[in-house]
């Protein structure tokens, strides 16, 4: 018994030694690096979402020496993939060292945290002006542009040629009732084909909805308001879940997730997907499927098809001295040989009017065209509301349980949710 | 008389000198017994310093650093907003999944920890006889747990896979079934298809512990059991079981701290339900963090500190239950 006491009277006064070593240390690299704080930052930090293993790391090597040569600021580049950004974000962002530049798919948090560089600071007038206003919109917080665009895409039907004219289908449907036409007769062919591949899953689920939606007249926010239960959004919902109970979907919609169902497509079981152009360069690169690209239906005859437009930010954090290399990194990125060059190499869309030209006149880059003339009118989900960071997250949770719960209810908790109650 | 020792050991040790020639011996004697007593400070610090550094920088300073997130009110960006008080605690015992978590916990760890002792005392049993291409065999048992749990987890995804998943294929051609089954979509066969995992990869370090168990029983114990007339299983009932309990509690204790801290095979298994139906209270913090609708570190945090709770509990219980002292 004495033995332990006394053990632990010297661990105790050890401890408290070696504590005091320690924090003298933190103190010490604490010092070092808040030092520079006043002078001009000579070398920022770009951490970067990895959008293929092929592209993006060459991407930004080489726009990292030639940032370098042309501006002689250092540019520090950290590639991270999707799975692993979110954390990596907020935990630099909580230890209070964030990088000076950030690729995500969300900034309005941010810019409401009071974190950004607005475009006003940062961003030169002729790149500003260059921007395509949809992208200008959804970039936009509180009236100044935070949400500089890095790349977009535009979702559309992929269609699988071989499936539909084993089916007897003529043309890809315009309708929603077409469209449900098309999928049984699909199913019908029987061997495990599948009418249409519905990715409800927590990987993008409000993506999925939001295509779907947009072509009932539905939204998630309407005139400032939140309209997540909105009636259209509750028939759009019911329809999706009606297809699944049919068993003109997968197996489990509301738990497959988007990679799944493009796996599934690509494997040729499945008759239609809502695709983007990542999927068509992958679809192309393996040559199996013989595949067709078409608008969306809509749920009534004659209405404009719409489609759903994501864009991804570059956001700048103010971080002292930092301004200048911030600036000159951004003109760099919107130079047309550098933007235009990391899209096509990673197969999205443009971001500038000056890329959609480009693009245009492209002719390897032909096949975009649907994609190209709806872009400017895309449907994008409301970025521009910090409130939709969480928003999304609780539909990408909870969307799924619809297929086998009641889409009403799923709605108005989601709706509940997004007015903060 | 135990009291008395000590004095009769020291007047020899003072009278020993005595009798010894007249030397310095004695002055070195002494030193040597005060070096033999206790170090100086300093010099037990410079011994026991980096030992005392890696301590406080891995295990203390992340726990100081938990319970500061805990206390703290965070922004959905992670940027700290000032004190919460208890609020993240009150939270996180507020959340409407918290019981389907917890009782998803204890189906989890109790079944895994169960199902692979049983299966790892048979598997040790086997090891431990003498049989051709036994290196093989005990090389091959651990490539599951050499292998990252991540990668293994990967891999059961695709076993388990509705529409391409090698099992639904076997279960098919063999007729035991009709259509396939949804191993990890379907809410009845997840948590089983996931434990299955689970029992996989904890086998080869459960079987090792058993194994080293059952080498230390000495051979003539069974001798005298045989000569009893004892038949097999009796002696392993009697003999053999009795003498592996303190391997068994020791596998048993850190089984039940490593499943119920695996994080890899539930996020893997189960990344494409949505919602908190499957999740155990590791994956339920990670979630709070970074998935799900609270996007809220400081929660997570209030759960991590649960979480340390829980196990400490369940693990001091198990050893009480068991009566750990008496055994060592």
């Amino acid at each position: 018994m004495r033995v332990i006491s006394s053990w632990t009277a010297g661990a105790a006064r050890l401890g408290v030694f070696a504590a005091a070593v320690t924090l003298g240390l933190a103190a010490c690299s604490g010092g070092t690096g808040a030092g520079s704080s006043s002078e001009k930052a000579t070398k920022i930090k770009l951490v970067a979402a990895e959008y293929s293993k092929d592209h993006t790391k060459a991407f930004w090597d080489q726009f990292a020496k030639t940032y370098h040569d042309k501006t002689g600021y250092t540019l520090d580049v950290q590639i991270v993939s999707w799975d692993d950004i979110d954390q990596q974000s907020s935990t630099m962002v909580q230890n209070n060292n964030p990088p000076d530049i950030l690729n995500l798919n969300a900034y309005a948090s941010y810019a409401k945290d009071g974190l950004l560089y607005n475009a006003d600071e940062v961003l030169s007038d002729s790149v500003k002006s260059d921007l395509l206003d949809t992208f200008v919109k959804s970039g936009t917080y509180d009236g100044k542009l935070y949400g500089m665009p890095d790349l977009s895409s535009a979702r559309a039907m992929f269609y699988n040629k071989t499936l539909f004219k084993s089916a007897g289908i003529a043309a890809p449907p315009k309708t929603w009732a077409e469209f449900e036409d098309a999928a049984s007769k699909i199913k019908a062919l029987g061997g495990g084909a599948i009418g249409y591949g519905l990715p409800l899953g927590p990987e993008e689920a409000q993506g999925e909805f939001s295509i779907w939606t947009f072509n009932n007249g539905g939204d998630w926010k309407k005139d400032g308001a939140w309209t997540v239960n909105s009636p259209e959004n509750i028939a759009t919902l019911t329809f999706l879940k009606g297809l699944a109970g049919k068993g003109l979907t997968q197996n489990n919609p509301g738990k497959t997730n988007r990679q799944d169902v493009f796996d599934l497509f690509a494997s040729g079981k499945v008759g239609m997907v809502v695709g983007f152009s990542p999927l068509a360069a992958t679809l192309d690169e393996a040559k199996k499927v013989d595949y067709g690209v078409a608008p969306m239906p809509t749920s009534q005859a004659g209405s404009e098809p719409k489609t759903f437009g994501v864009t991804d930010y570059l956001m700048a954090f103010k971080k002292d001295g930092n301004r200048e290399a911030v600036k000159a990194f951004y003109d760099l990125y919107y130079q047309k040989d550098q933007v235009n060059t990391f899209i096509k190499a990673e197969g999205f869309l443009p971001v500038t009017k000056s890329g959609v030209e480009a693009f245009r006149a492209d002719p390897a880059l032909s096949s975009l065209g649907t994609y190209l003339d709806t872009l400017p009118n895309a449907q994008l989900t409301p970025t521009d509301d910090p409130a939709w960071d969480r928003v999304k997250l609780a539909v990408q949770q909870n969307l799924g349980t619809a297929i086998t719960g009641d889409p009403k209810t799923v709605l108005d908790k989601l709706q509940a949710q997004a007015e903060g109650k | 008389m135990s009291s008395a020792r000590p004095m009769v050991s020291g007047a020899a040790a003072t009278a020993a000198p005595d009798t010894a020639p007249p030397s310095d011996s004695k002055p070195r004697r002494r030193r040597a017994r005060a070096r033999r007593g206790r170090e100086p400070l300093h010099v037990a610090l410079l011994w026991l310093g980096p030992a005392l550094a890696l301590i406080l920088g891995v295990v203390v300073w992340p726990v100081v650093e938990l319970v500061r997130a805990s206390l703290s009110r965070y922004s959905i960006t992670g940027l700290r907003r000032g004190d919460a008080g208890l609020e993240n605690f009150r939270q996180v015992l507020a959340n409407d999944a918290l019981d389907t978590v917890l009782v998803n916990t204890l189906v989890w760890v109790v079944a895994v920890v169960a199902l692979t002792m049983l299966v790892s005392l048979g598997v040790a049993q086997f090891l431990n006889k003498d049989f051709r291409g036994r290196r093989l065999v005990r090389w091959a048992v651990i490539v599951p747990w050499a292998a990252s749990l991540v990668i293994t987890a990967r891999l059961f995804t695709l076993i388990y896979s509705y529409y391409y998943g090698v099992l639904n294929a076997l279960l098919l051609k063999i007729g035991l079934i009709d259509t396939p089954i949804d191993f990890l979509g379907s809410d009845a066969w997840v948590m089983p298809s996931m434990v299955a995992v689970g029992v996989f990869v904890s086998i080869p370090f459960t079987a090792y512990v058993l194994v080293a168990g059952l080498n230390a029983i000495p051979g003539d114990v069974y001798e005298a059991a045989r000569l009893d007339g004892a038949s097999p299983w009796q002696a392993w009932r009697l003999v053999t079981l009795p003498l592996l309990r303190p391997a068994i509690m020791v596998a048993t204790v850190l089984n039940m701290i490593y499943v119920f801290n695996s994080f890899p095979i539930i996020y893997t298994l189960n990344e494409s339900n949505p919602g908190f139906g499957h999740d155990t209270t590791i994956t339920f913090m990670y979630k709070l963090a970074f998935k799900s609708a609270e996007k809220d570190v400081g929660q997570s945090a209030a759960a991590g500190l649960f979480n340390v709770c829980i196990i400490l509990i369940a693990v001091l219980a198990y050893l009480r239950i068991t009566r750990w002292r008496k055994e060592s």
